[in-house]
């Protein structure tokens, strides 16, 4: 983990209420792997512990907030990288108003991200709304390793759905959409199940009940498959300071807490649901 | 006006003398609970310039802490936890932290917390005499422990009785950590100073609670939980300030410390030492950036003794 300020490079709406920005600092992502994230400082303030108070000081809001690392690339001064996020409150709100030059403290990379195992050949990601943010780099990834990827796209509308475009073109797409409006409609859960026994392990990213609805059909398959899933919990430190994200898991047939953001994010889907 | 240069400011402090001395390179110390057990810190920035670390809470035995749910909410300017104590237990403590600690050069304090009025003795006569110790901070203010903590610090009699317990169980300096939860925290500190602790650490968490107003239910899952950050400073502020005086041993300002010049403002109220908790979470490095923040006061107001400043504003 490196703590730092990161300098805007880019940002913009990429469709719908979700934002792309973009970042340079190039030691926030060093050694990062797709399903890890950072904590960053959603307000404006001017550094703290300055002896004369000239700079303005926001303690609103003021816990950071965590974000999945969406994508890496090369930019002019070196790595770059970037964050996908809906605007749903006044941090990300905060984070959508950031323009090229402004800077934002962040701290990364941090907690366990998706494993591929190394005889695994064909994955299964499966995105549910903005959960396609960190999943998107795990395609990339696997793509320029030349592993076949298969994504589950889900959202409520087609206005929720990351554009197919922006993905590498060798990735087999599959939209689902709850009202049809593109793609499949209905659930990622059914492409999902369908899938199941062709991929060599899955990947999901996205909310709760996605996960749950998924336990369910990964464990009437008749196939056993590795799937892992990215947790999502109220985070204070993001460090495993302060135990503010425990989670209770399943491991060897006991009930244990676990840390989201030390343990996890990521988790066996079986453990959890 | 006399402008100090770095190396010439006197910055340390004393938080207990005599056979159980405990002396700080400096005033700023990481608070329980938001700094953990300073080994994760260690590897990301240059803890050891800190007066000290104080664990998190730590129990005889280990705990999980508050059932599943949620544990934190964040509030105006503030923050909402109730986690429950969960922590590792003192076996856990003795063998995988106290050597590492035994090697630094900034004193680590472990916070003990018992769900019985002995139960603190017992932690403290475990602890006596380990290398990479420095002292003792009696968590009688949490108020998420289910026995124990906040319960024993809203009695003076209760309060006391832990303070001899722990005082006749070992030779470690020993700060109490009081809680803001009660009427009259002069005469909870007293009671403790008379039962034998060396210093006073003021205040942990208020307690609190926020609600959803959509899904209509509290917020935290076990409704009440313990309110931190920059919203507690005034009250904290005017807890040390009624502290400092009721006795006379040194005081440890704490609650929404978030830079230099909220620690001047505590140590201008009669506060000896400062720990710094939920700016943690905001930035890391939020307990040395409050030290360089002293600093740059002492420099540009022309005070050279961290000391000088120490209840200041009572005059
Ligand atoms: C490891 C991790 C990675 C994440 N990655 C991404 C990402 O890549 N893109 C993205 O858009 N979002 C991501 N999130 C969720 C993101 O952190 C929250 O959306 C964000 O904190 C909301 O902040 P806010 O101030 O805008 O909203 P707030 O005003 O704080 O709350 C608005 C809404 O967001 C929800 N929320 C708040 N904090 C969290 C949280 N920590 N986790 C989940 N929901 C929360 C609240 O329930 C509420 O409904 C991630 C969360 C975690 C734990
Ligand atoms: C997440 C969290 C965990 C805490 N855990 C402990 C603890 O284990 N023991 C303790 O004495 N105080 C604990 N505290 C209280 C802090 O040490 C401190 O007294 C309080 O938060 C006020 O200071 P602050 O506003 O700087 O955080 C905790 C606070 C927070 C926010
Ligand atoms: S967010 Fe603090 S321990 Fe996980």
């Amino acid at each position: 983990m490196n703590i730092g300020y990161a300098t805007v490079v880019e940002s913009e709406r990429l469709y719908g209420e979700t934002w792309i920005t973009w970042f340079r600092a190039p030691e926030l992502a060093r050694g990062a792997y797709p399903g890890q994230f950072l904590m960053l400082r959603c307000s404006d303030d001017a550094s703290y512990g300055c002896g004369s108070r000239a700079g303005a000081r926001a303690d609103d809001p003021l816990l950071p907030r965590p974000m999945s690392y969406h994508r890496l690339r090369d930019g002019a001064g070196g790595a770059e990288w970037c964050l996908l996020y809906d605007v749903v409150g006044r941090g990300t709100a905060w984070l959508a108003g950031r323009r090229p030059g402004d800077r934002v403290y962040a701290w990364g990379p941090l907690g366990r991200g998706y494993e591929v195992g190394h005889a695994s050949h064909n994955l299964l990601l499966v995105a549910g709304g903005i959960g396609v943010a960190p999943l998107v780099w795990l395609a990339d990834d696997a793509v320029s390793r030349g592993l076949n990827v298969t994504m589950v796209i889900g959202g409520r509308s087609a206005a929720q759905i990351f554009p197919s475009a922006l993905l590498p073109k060798e990735v087999e797409v599959v939209v689902t959409t709850d009202d049809g409006s593109s793609g499949r409609a209905g659930f990622v859960t059914e492409p999902f199940g369908e899938l199941l026994e062709w991929c060599d392990q899955a990947f999901a990213c996205g909310p709760n009940a996605m996960f749950a609805a998924m336990a369910a059909v990964a464990r009437k398959a008749r196939v056993r498959r590795s799937v892992q899933v990215l947790l999502e919990e109220r985070m204070g430190c993001g460090t495993g300071i302060c135990y503010g994200c425990a989670v209770e898991v399943r491991l060897r047939g006991g009930r244990t807490m676990k840390l989201v953001c030390k343990d996890g994010p990521r988790f066996d889907v079986r453990d959890v649901w | 006006m006399p402008s100090p240069s770095a190396d010439a400011l006197q910055l340390s402090v004393e938080l207990a003398s005599g056979k159980h001395s405990l002396v700080l390179a400096n005033p700023v110390m990481a608070a329980s609970g938001t700094f953990s057990y300073g080994v994760e810190y260690a590897k990301v920035f240059d803890i050891q310039r800190l007066g000290a670390i104080v664990s998190k809470t730590t129990t005889l035995r280990p705990h999980a802490g508050s059932p599943p749910g949620r544990r934190i909410d964040e509030t105006p300017a503030g923050m909402l936890n109730s986690i429950g104590l969960q922590n590792i237990g003192i076996d856990k403590l003795l063998r995988d932290l106290a050597p590492a600690w035994s090697r630094w050069r900034v004193p680590v304090v472990v916070s003990i917390l018992g769900a019985a009025v002995d139960e603190y003795g017992a932690c403290a006569a475990r602890l006596e005499g380990v290398a990479g110790i420095a002292g003792l901070e009696l968590n009688i203010s949490s108020p998420n422990a289910r026995r124990g903590g906040m319960e024993f610090g809203q009695d003076a009699a209760t309060a006391a009785a832990v303070t001899a317990s722990v005082v006749r169980a070992c030779t470690l300096p020993v700060i109490v950590k009081l809680t803001p939860n009660v009427g009259d925290i002069a005469a909870i500190a007293r009671a403790v100073v008379d039962a034998g602790a060396d210093a006073l650490c003021v205040v942990n968490t208020l307690q609190a609670m926020s609600i959803d107003a959509r899904a209509r239910r509290p917020n935290i899952t076990r409704t009440f939980a313990g309110l931190s950050g920059p919203a507690i400073k005034p009250v904290a502020l005017r807890m040390v300030w009624q502290v400092a005086s009721a006795v006379s041993v040194p005081i440890i300002g704490c609650g929404g410390i978030v830079d230099g010049i909220d620690a001047v403002e505590f140590l201008l109220a009669g506060a000896t030492a400062v720990q710094v908790g939920t700016a943690t979470f905001r930035n890391p490095r939020a307990p040395l950036d409050v030290l360089e923040g002293i600093e740059a006061y002492m420099r540009a107001e022309g005070v050279a003794d961290v000391r000088e400043l120490v209840g200041a504003a009572r005059a």
